[in-house]
């Protein structure tokens, strides 16, 4: 198990062009960030060439997580996704999705990092029970497979105005919520 | 509108930014704002680590070896030092012919004064603070100015400043800094190009500095140049 303090300790050496450093936390990470990209593009090519992009990223560019205040884990995943999503944006209609067996974890990842502290997950669950299921459905689909209002719009069966004001709304409780 | 309804409809369309929910044009817009609004900046990462945790129900899954291999073999590949030179060599050429340009006007008359104010900045801070600097860069000179706000070096040990260009495969030396006060380290010429887009980064070191070459001790902070 990696800790924060060894990807911090990491983080801080890859900055220093040590590549042995980014081997290390490719071992350390990939397996999470792989499957926060599967999750998005659903599409195993196109995930890996992102997942490659992500770490040729990180290597020229360590520096700039220091100022977000994340966590090197939170700001690896936010990477990841951001990339995957603009990936996905990006997509043409005729690029097909694998089939849901193929994206299923194969032979179980290496030494995964822990994500995110177990406390904040706890507290993101009773939040997100807060709010009414569809809503909370929404965020996480917003968030999880980067699906856009007018994805949403149609999965809820609503108007895509109702499905922005639904979400925005959800959004703002769910902030209340974390920060209470 | 009112004060308050602006802040939330900020948060609103920051938390709709880091979700990806904004059309082509509002994504735009926001991202021009983002890019000076330092208040908008600390919205989006607010959402980004509160969303963050979301993500723990991802299941890992392994990627084929050749991924691995492929990331490495790209390391290092250098792309944007050429950028790097531009903006140096057009920040040296514009203070260059702006000075001829006044010199054709005003004949002998003009004696040009060098700009010796700071143009890029930057804070390099250890993750507990205990350690502070701010690093400033005079182009005209090829200067660093290191000012330590806060820590010193451990007895017996001394900091020393390296310099990560962009795509560069190892960090150059560019001095030790003084245990208090200011440091000033003239940069060479040929690596003063990769000050702006490179990484700073100040190591805990023997007397002396490194012995090897390359840092050696612990990491107490690295950042990069920001405009002033």
């Amino acid at each position: 198990m990696t800790t924060t303090a060894d990807i911090e300790d990491i983080m801080a050496r890859i900055k220093l062009r040590d590549r042995q450093a980014l081997a290390a936390l490719y071992d350390a990470t990939s397996g999470k960030l792989f499957g926060v990209c599967l999750r998005v593009l659903k599409n195993r090519s196109e995930a890996e060439d992102v997942l490659h992009d992500v770490y040729v990223r990180v290597w020229e560019k360590a520096a700039p997580y220091a100022i977000t205040g994340h966590s090197p884990m939170t700001w690896l995943i936010t990477v990841a996704r951001n990339m995957a999503i603009d990936r996905l944006r990006k997509k043409r209609p005729e690029t097909g999705s694998d089939d849901a067996m193929s994206l299923v974890a194969d032979d179980g990842p290496g030494p995964e990092a822990a994500a995110i502290a177990s406390s904040e997950r706890a507290r993101i669950e009773t939040c997100m029970g807060e709010l009414e299921n569809d809503r909370a459905d929404a965020v996480r689909a917003a968030y999880l497979e980067g699906e856009t209002y007018k994805d949403l719009a149609k999965r809820f069966d609503v108007p895509l105005n109702t499905m922005r004001t639904w979400l925005r709304r959800s959004l703002m409780k769910l902030r209340d919520c974390l920060t209470r | 509108m009112s004060e308050l309804e602006d802040a939330y409809d900020d948060d609103a369309l920051a938390a709709e930014y880091v979700l990806h929910l904004l059309d082509d044009d509002e994504r735009r817009a926001f991202e021009a704002r983002l890019a000076t609004d330092r208040e908008l900046q600390a919205l989006v990462w607010s959402w980004e680590a509160r969303l963050s945790p979301l993500s723990d129900e991802v299941e890992a899954a392994s990627p084929p070896k050749a991924v691995r291999d492929r990331i490495l073999r790209s390391l290092g590949e250098p792309n944007a030092r050429r950028s790097a030179q531009a903006l140096w060599g057009w920040l040296a050429g514009g203070a260059v012919a702006a000075g001829l340009l006044l010199f054709v006007l005003f004949g002998t008359a003009f004696d040009p004064e060098p700009d010796l104010s700071v143009a890029f900045q930057a804070e390099l801070a250890s993750e507990d603070r205990s350690q502070v600097m701010v690093a400033g860069v005079i182009p005209a000179t090829h200067e660093i100015v290191i000012e330590r706000v806060a820590g010193t070096a451990p007895a017996g040990r001394v900091h020393e400043l390296w310099l990560i260009a962009e795509g560069a495969d190892a960090p150059v030396s560019l001095g030790l800094l003084e245990n208090d006060g200011t440091t000033r380290i003239r940069v060479p010429d040929d690596i003063a190009p990769g000050v702006r887009t490179g990484t700073i980064a100040v190591s805990e070191e023997p007397p002396g500095g490194s012995p090897t070459g390359a840092p050696t001790g612990p990491i107490v902070a690295a950042a990069q140049f920001n405009d002033v």
